[in-house]
C-alpha cells in the first residue's frame, strides 16, 4: 500500500441547504465552485482537476458542466455513487495530485430539489428499482431500509430507543450548526411518537430531501501552505461496490471486507479516532458502520450505542454537523456532508460545535440503494 | 421484449417465471439479459405455479411516492428468499413474520408489471 504522501484536503464549503429550490443543479454546483475559489483565493485556471457528483444534472453531464462554468480541467471525474461519492472523490483526487496529473482538484457535489425531484429520482433510480420495487408501492429507500432495520433489530437486539439516541445526539449537534435545516429540539418522547413511515421506521429515522451543495479542494501541502489554507492529511481510504453479494440480506456492508486494510494503512485503530462521521440516511446504517469498521464487534452494535455518548460533550462525537438526519439530504451532497464536516472540525472551522483537539477523524460513505441493499461503501481516515 | 416483459407474460397466465442459466445453472431474480454469475446470455425461464421460500424481513409501508398506492396503504412488504436461491421483494400476507415459510406466486398488475405475492 502506498500512502498519500504530502497530499492534503482543504477548503470545506457548503452552499446553504433549502427545502425546495427552483434553481438547477448547475447553479448549486457552480455556486460551490465559486465558494471554493473564494475560500482559497485561487483563480479558475488554477483548478485543473474536477470531481463532480449530482443526480439532477441531466440532461447535462460533467463535460457540459465544465463549459457551463468556464473551466478547462485536465482531469474530470463524474461519480454518480450517492452516499459514497465524497470519499471516492477524495481518493481519486488525492492520487491524481500525488502523481502529478493535476495540481488542484475541486471536488463538488450538489443537487436541486424541485416539487417532484425526489419522486422522479426514486421512480427512475435504476432498472431494478423501477421494475421490481416500485410496483409494490415501495419506490425509494424507505422500504428497503425498513427491512434492513427490522433484521438488524433482531440480530443485535437494538430497540427504537437505541436508534433514537443517535438521532437525538445528532439533533443536539445540529442546534449548534446554522447550516442544518432541522434544529428544533428532538426529545425521545417525540422521536418515539412520530408517525410511522415503514415499520419499524418512523419520521425521525428518515432524512428530509432538500437542495444544497458541498465541496472541498485537494492539493499538495506546500500549495495549501502558500495559500494559507488549514488542511487535513489523508491517512487511508477504502471503497467497495456490491460487497458480499451472496448475503441474502444486507446484515453487513462492504466496509467489513476492507476495514483491516483501512486501519493498517492508517497505522492507527478505531480507538485513536476522535470524531466519527458515518453516512446516516437511516440510523441503522450508522450501527452497521460502527460494527463493520471495527468500532465494536459484529452483532454488538446496539450495546455499543448504549455504552457510548455521541452528542456534544460525549466520548465519541458523531455526525457533528447534525448528519443528514438533521442537516437534510441534498442528493449527492449527502455523500460529501460527513467529509466536509470532518474537515471543518480538523481545521478548527466548526464554530459553536467545534470539538477540541481533533487529531484523527473517520469518514464513511454508503450509496445507491438498489433493489434490496446499498451497493457502494467507502471510508477515509483523516488526520490533523 | 425486456426480461420484465417476458416475466410478466408468464405472470399474466398465473405462472411465476424465474430465469435460469443453461450454462452454469444459476437461478436469478430480478431477471436480466445476462447471467449474473457467468455472464452468458443463455437464459431460460423456469415457470411454475409458485416457488417455496422463507421470509427474511418485513415492513408495513405507511407511505408511498406513487399515487396509485395511496388508497391501498398500509402495504405489507417482505424480502423473501426462494429455496431456489435468489431474494425477492414481495407483497406479504398477514400473519407472516421473519422465518415464516411461504409460497410465492405471481400476477400481472394494471401496468403489465409482475407483482409477487407471498402467502403461508
Amino acid at each position: 500500500m502506498i500512502g498519500y504522501g504530502d497530499v492534503v484536503v482543504c477548503a470545506p464549503v457548503t452552499i446553504p441547504y433549502v427545502r425546495r429550490s427552483d434553481k438547477g443543479a448547475t447553479w448549486w454546483l457552480g455556486s460551490a465552485l465559486r465558494k471554493l475559489l473564494e475560500a482559497s483565493g485561487l483563480t479558475k485556471p488554477r483548478i485543473d482537476g474536477l470531481c463532480l457528483s449530482s443526480f439532477t444534472l441531466a440532461p447535462d453531464g460533467p463535460a457540459p458542466f465544465v463549459q457551463y462554468v468556464g473551466l478547462s480541467p485536465r482531469f474530470l471525474e463524474f461519480l454518480p455513487t450517492g452516499g459514497a461519492c465524497g470519499v471516492m472523490a477524495l481518493r481519486r483526487a488525492a492520487r491524481v495530485v500525488q502523481c502529478g496529473d493535476a495540481d488542484v482538484v475541486a471536488c463538488i457535489a450538489g443537487d436541486t430539489n424541485g416539487p417532484n425531484s425526489f419522486r422522479d429520482l426514486v421512480a427512475q433510480f435504476s432498472s431494478f428499482s423501477r421494475d421490481f420495487v416500485w410496483p409494490y408501492g415501495a419506490g425509494g429507500p424507505n422500504a428497503s431500509f425498513a427491512m434492513l432495520t427490522d433484521h438488524a433489530m433482531r440480530r443485535t437486539g437494538a430497540t427504537r430507543e437505541d436508534f433514537g439516541k443517535l438521532c437525538i445526539a445528532q439533533r443536539q449537534w445540529a442546534q449548534r450548526n446554522p447550516l442544518a435545516l432541522l434544529r428544533d429540539e428532538l426529545t425521545m418522547q417525540a422521536y418515539l411518537a412520530a408517525r410511522p413511515i415503514a415499520s419499524p421506521l418512523h419520521l425521525f429515522d428518515c432524512v428530509m430531501p432538500c437542495a444544497g451543495a458541498e465541496g472541498f479542494l485537494v492539493m499538495h501541502q506546500a500549495q495549501a501552505s502558500v495559500l494559507g489554507l488549514p488542511f487535513a492529511r489523508v491517512l487511508a481510504t477504502i471503497e467497495r461496490h456490491n460487497g458480499f453479494p451472496d448475503d441474502p440480506l444486507q446484515w453487513r456492508g462492504g466496509w467489513a471486507m476492507d476495514a483491516d486494510v483501512l486501519w493498517r494503512q492508517a497505522a492507527i485503530g478505531p480507538d485513536a479516532i476522535d470524531l466519527v462521521q458515518t453516512y446516516d440516511d437511516y440510523p441503522v446504517i450508522s450501527l452497521l458502520q460502527f460494527e463493520d469498521l471495527g468500532f465494536c464487534a459484529k452483532d454488538a452494535g446496539a450495546e455499543f450505542i448504549r455504552h457510548n455518548e455521541f452528542g456534544p460533550g460525549g466520548n465519541l462525537p458523531h455526525n457533528t454537523g447534525g448528519g443528514q438526519l438533521s442537516a437534510g439530504q441534498a442528493g449527492a451532497a449527502g455523500g460529501y456532508l460527513g467529509l466536509v464536516e470532518a474537515l471543518r472540525q480538523i481545521t478548527g472551522q466548526a464554530g459553536e460545535r467545534q470539538v477540541a483537539n481533533v487529531r484523527h477523524a473517520l469518514v464513511s460513505g454508503f450509496g445507491m440503494i438498489n433493489y434490496d441493499r446499498g451497493l457502494c461503501t467507502a471510508a477515509a481516515v483523516l488526520a490533523a | 421484449m425486456t426480461p420484465m416483459q417476458q416475466m410478466s407474460a408468464h405472470a399474466a397466465e398465473g405462472r411465476l417465471a424465474l430465469q435460469q442459466c443453461t450454462g452454469c445453472g444459476t437461478v436469478q431474480y430480478p431477471p436480466r439479459q445476462l447471467c449474473s454469475a457467468c455472464l452468458a446470455d443463455a437464459l431460460e425461464w423456469r415457470a411454475t405455479d409458485g416457488e417455496a421460500g422463507e421470509v427474511l424481513a418485513t415492513t408495513l409501508l405507511h407511505h408511498s411516492h406513487a399515487a396509485e398506492f395511496y388508497a391501498r396503504l398500509p402495504l405489507r412488504i417482505a424480502l423473501v428468499r426462494f429455496d431456489a436461491g435468489p431474494v425477492a421483494v414481495c407483497l406479504l400476507a398477514e400473519g407472516c413474520t421473519a422465518g415464516t415459510r411461504v409460497r410465492v406466486t405471481a400476477r400481472c398488475d394494471d401496468h403489465a408489471r409482475t407483482v409477487l405475492m407471498a402467502t403461508p
